[in-house]
């Protein structure tokens, strides 16, 4: 019986996928961290597109805050992968699970492994390393990268002008913007 | 009779079994919208880097747990009519995986799979194809969460603003 599934489920591709899956358990959990920073690689990118058409952010400030949204998508992937995938190895989860769960009984120990690594490397990745990490290495690189721009934008403009760098340092960003980037930091 | 209490281990040990039966991508949604929820709102009021004011930082951390909220709501929603769609076409014989019928060909059947039903090899291809089914699941699951993305991110930037007037008395606001 053909339906659109078929030429997925029966494709050598998908099936060599769900043989690796269920084989390796880090290959499991390093496959959902991957799929979840797809997502993120998708959100980022819709934010990219949302900021530049964003008339609510002055205009001279949208490349610079679209560019943002842009580099914290790209170290936050990077990060994410890198912690995701050292939890999943089979070297921290074996450690992590003699240490929780030495004397525990399972009644599917196998699928419990599984979800065990899972769960660890989305810990790590989604929540301690996008959550709590990125943010707080992306705000002063953030302010960093801002002052340089800015800096130079002006100097560009007008060299003489020392007003306008000033106006713009003191020109705090409204809350509109504020949120749009804090959401590209959080 | 006394019965012994169930050590810290074995309730944790009960808890992954229960949490492992949600399947990945409901699990990786479910950490997500946590993670956005509770430790989110917090890095952003407590970032010792941010200069902000404390009533933009209440806006940003605001929106947080109102767009995680949103999120799982709609995830669990769509997803679980997703699930349940696709266990019909598979009850139904209209999924069926090449791996799960090269096995009932040839008789191979993965380890792993084996050790989960303690070497029986009747019940070996039914787990089997349980497992595919769900990693199936999971990889399309994670399709829908990526298209709901954009709808999902128009209705939080609506109802946000409405939550955040309510709970910031800021003059800011009027």
């Amino acid at each position: 019986m053909y339906n659109i599934t078929t030429p997925i489920t029966k494709s050598k591709i998908f099936n060599n996928h769900l043989k690796r899956v269920i084989n390796d358990d880090a290959f499991a959990a390093k496959t959902i961290v991957v799929c979840s920073v797809l997502k993120d690689v998708f959100a980022y990118s819709v934010r990219y597109e949302t900021t530049m058409n964003n008339k609510k952010i002055p205009e001279k400030r949208r490349p610079f805050v679209a560019a943002m949204d842009l580099a914290s998508g790209v170290v936050t992937s990077i990060a994410q992968i890198s912690v995701g995938f050292s939890i999943a190895s089979p070297k921290v989860q074996n450690k992590l699970w003699n240490l929780i769960f030495k004397d525990a009984k399972f009644q599917n120990i196998g699928i419990a492994k599984k979800s065990f690594a899972t769960i660890l490397a989305l810990i790590g990745s989604g929540v301690i390393t996008e959550r709590i990490l990125v943010p707080l290495i992306a705000t002063p690189l953030a302010a960093q990268v801002e002052k340089l721009f800015f800096k130079k934008e002006v100097n560009t403009e007008n060299k003489s002008s020392t007003n306008a760098i000033s106006k713009l340092k003191n020109n705090s960003m409204n809350i509109d913007t504020f949120i749009f980037t804090s959401d590209v930091k959080h | 009779m006394k019965i012994a209490p169930i050590s810290i281990n074995q309730k944790l040990a009960n808890s992954l079994e229960k949490f492992s039966s949600q399947g990945g991508e409901k699990i990786a949604n479910y950490i997500n919208a946590g993670g956005k929820f509770a430790i989110a709102p917090l890095v952003i009021m407590y970032n010792p880097f941010t200069k902000e004011s404390k009533e933009n930082k209440k806006w940003a951390a605001i929106k947080q747990p109102v767009e995680a909220v949103i999120t799982i709501a709609a995830q669990i929603a769509s997803l679980g009519m997703l699930f349940k769609g696709i266990d019909k076409l598979a009850a139904k014989g209209k999924i069926k995986f090449k791996l799960v019928e090269e096995a009932q060909k040839t008789g191979v059947i993965p380890d792993s799979v084996l050790k989960m039903v303690n070497g029986d090899k009747n019940k070996a291809i039914g787990e089997l194809n349980k497992l595919c089914l769900d990693i199936f699941k999971d990889r399309v699951g994670t399709l829908l969460t990526i298209l709901l993305y954009v709808p999902i991110l128009a209705v939080s930037n609506r109802i946000f603003p409405k939550v955040a007037d309510l709970l910031v008395k800021d003059n800011d606001n009027v």
